[in-house]
């Protein structure tokens, strides 16, 4: 990214880059002025509108001038993203009828959160990803049905005669990776839309994945504008304003972790969740990305995530991996664990473990 | 445990009366269906106590997770885990139908003076056949333990240890623990079972004690020979737009191609 790409941590200005050509440095200063004062304008003359549609709950009509011009969250001063959450709350309170907190709680010295699931417990019974729509305020319904979760039904068994072809290759038994006509990957490997009355299935096994929060994050390298982004406790989180909706990170991502917003979500007022994080959970917009962030807005006030606390089997851990008392570190001195594509040099910090 | 059969006739006219005051009232059930029952409510502003699935009625979000708890109380190993955060655990007793009456309807220790006391394996009569069909297969250590293993022979709501102190259903983990001491350690430092609260090693959380998801009456589950039971799981996701059916994810990739 150029350096006139990158915004000014002064003033919210520059993200009129976003759509127009960077400028030269003086010029950059004078229109930021002017429009700083037109922003200003249209705050004052808005907000007298606001008052005119106080109970209007229509996003883009609520949404202030300000809000349109605000710089990237990350390279924002404290000051600015408090007016930018100040200007979240307001708009989400008028939208979805309720008082609505825009938390921006910064990551704790000595924290990097992990996870860890014992993918033998694991019934696929789904609730993890159900109390996460609950949680993170995803879109519902037929027409976008969003969840970051997902519960991968695996065959189980092993290498057999009969199977030596399957998903691979004739004629060169197992060979992994496929070919050009029996890609794999979309083999009987992983059935996500399974449908049963009651789980576990016999013979199956169940694999949740969501985002695995890399060390080394793919779709970090890949954004264009930087929206996205690896927070000091280790969550990569992402910038909803800032999201120029390009789905790079979607490609780069190997875990099928992320989801775009291809319509308006659709979020019920009342199921609306109004405990919000800046970086996390606050109700998103059209054609931008969004993924698991470890619940960063229960997780950086101490609480555990909402899918560990929902695992009826208990096979959910959640903790801090630099704190050696830690659920997490505990399983992983004394566990069988392995992390999903390891291969990939991605260094998930989400951990499968067995007994 | 459960309260729906067999019951004397007065217990089940409050049982009714309990239940038709309460018709309105959105009941889902916390870990395991019969056995973990909460009643929705709110407890702040736009904050319910729990959230529920439509579709299973499982507890999905808790908005309050120490709601009801009370502290665990003393473990006989000092040094464990659980004494460096707060740990509080939610009362079972009430969740015990037959709780309130077995101290001193039927089992006082001394009436009536015909009822056997010894873990000799027996037939059940009566009201314990709604637990336990077969006392003599228990489907819980193979046969091998019977009802008085677990259950104080003298005080019947409470349990018993090795040297027959009682043990308050509230805290199964000491006598569970005594033959599953493995998972009895990983339960102890986090590993096994279910927390919910805060996730920082030092922090207070809601620990699920044994029962609370393992039916202790019946571990094996027939074939599945398993410690959970089966669940009901939650609706799949909505196919993706344009997609018609699912049927590409069952189909093998073999050299017959599609």
């Amino acid at each position: 990214m150029s350096k006139d790409m990158s915004c000014n941590p002064e003033g919210g200005c520059a993200c009129s880059g976003k759509k127009a050509e960077a400028a030269p440095v003086e010029s950059v200063s004078s229109r930021r002025n002017f429009l700083k004062s037109a922003s200003m304008l249209s705050v004052n003359s808005l907000l007298g509108t606001a008052a005119l549609m106080t109970m209007s709950d229509d996003a883009r009509a609520n949404t202030e001038w300000a809000e349109w011009f605000q710089g990237n969250y990350r390279l924002m001063s404290d000051e600015e993203k408090a007016l930018a959450r100040g200007r979240l709350e307001r708009r989400y309170s008028r939208e979805y009828a309720k008082t609505v907190i825009v938390d921006g709680t910064p990551a704790q010295e000595g924290v990097l959160m992990g996870y860890a699931l014992n993918i033998k417990k694991c019934i696929g019974c789904r609730r993890c990803a159900k109390a996460c729509v609950e949680e993170n305020n995803q879109s519902r319904g037929k027409d976008q049905d969003m969840e970051w979760i997902r519960v991968l039904k695996m065959e189980k068994g092993e290498f057999s005669k009969e199977k030596m072809n399957q998903g691979y290759p004739e004629g060169l038994g197992i060979q992994v990776g496929g070919n050009a006509y029996s890609p794999a990957g979309v083999v009987l490997e992983g059935e996500h839309y399974y449908q049963a009355d009651a789980v576990p299935e016999k013979d199956s096994v169940y694999m949740p994945i969501a985002c695995m929060q890399c060390e080394k994050p793919p779709c970090v390298k890949v954004c264009p504008v930087r929206t996205t982004y690896r927070e000091a406790d280790g969550p990569v989180v992402i910038d909803y304003n800032w999201c120029i909706g390009c789905r790079m990170c979607m490609s780069a991502c190997p875990y099928w972790a992320r989801r775009f917003n291809w319509s308006d979500p659709n979020l019920p007022k009342e199921a609306m969740n109004p405990v919000t994080h800046y970086l996390g959970n606050r109700p998103r917009m059209k054609g931008v990305v969004e993924k698991c962030t470890f619940c960063i807005q229960r997780t950086r006030k101490g609480r555990y995530p909402a899918c560990v606390e929902v695992c009826p089997v208990g096979a959910r851990k959640f903790g801090n991996l630099l704190d050696p008392e830690s659920e997490v570190s505990r399983i992983i001195a004394r566990k069988h664990v392995f992390r999903l594509k390891a291969e990939q040099n991605t260094f998930p910090k989400f951990f499968y473990f067995m007994d | 445990m459960k309260n729906n059969v067999f019951l004397p006739t007065f217990f089940l006219l409050w049982c009714a009366g309990w239940t038709s005051a309460l018709a309105d009232e959105v009941k889902c059930f916390e870990s395991r269906k019969g056995a973990s029952e909460v009643t929705q409510r709110m407890i702040g502003e736009n904050l319910p106590n729990v959230k529920c699935s439509p579709k299973t009625g499982a507890v999905l979000w808790w908005g309050d997770p120490f709601d009801g708890t009370v502290p665990m109380g003393d473990m006989p190993i000092a040094d464990a885990d659980y004494t460096r955060g707060k740990a509080l655990v939610k009362p079972r007793s009430d969740k015990v139908g037959l709780l309130p009456l077995c101290g001193n309807t039927c089992h006082t220790g001394v009436l009536p003076s015909g009822f056997p006391q010894n873990k000799d394996s027996r037939q059940l009569i009566m009201m314990h056949q709604a637990i336990v069909l077969d006392a003599t297969k228990l489907p819980h250590g193979r046969s091998a333990i019977w009802c008085l293993d677990c259950h104080h022979p003298k005080e019947r709501n409470k349990l018993v240890d090795h040297r027959d102190n009682p043990i308050s259903f509230d805290q199964p983990q000491k006598l569970c623990g005594k033959c599953h001491g493995e998972v009895y350690r990983d339960w102890r430092e986090g590993i096994h079972g279910k927390r919910i609260g805060e996730w920082a090693s030092t922090g207070t959380k809601r620990w699920f004690v044994c029962t609370e998801c393992h039916n202790p009456h019946n571990v094996q589950h027939g074939e599945r020979n398993r410690g959970i039971a089966q669940h009901q799981p939650e609706v799949a996701p909505a196919l993706p737009k344009g997609m018609k059916t699912a049927d590409h994810e069952r189909r093998h990739h073999d050299s017959a191609r599609h």
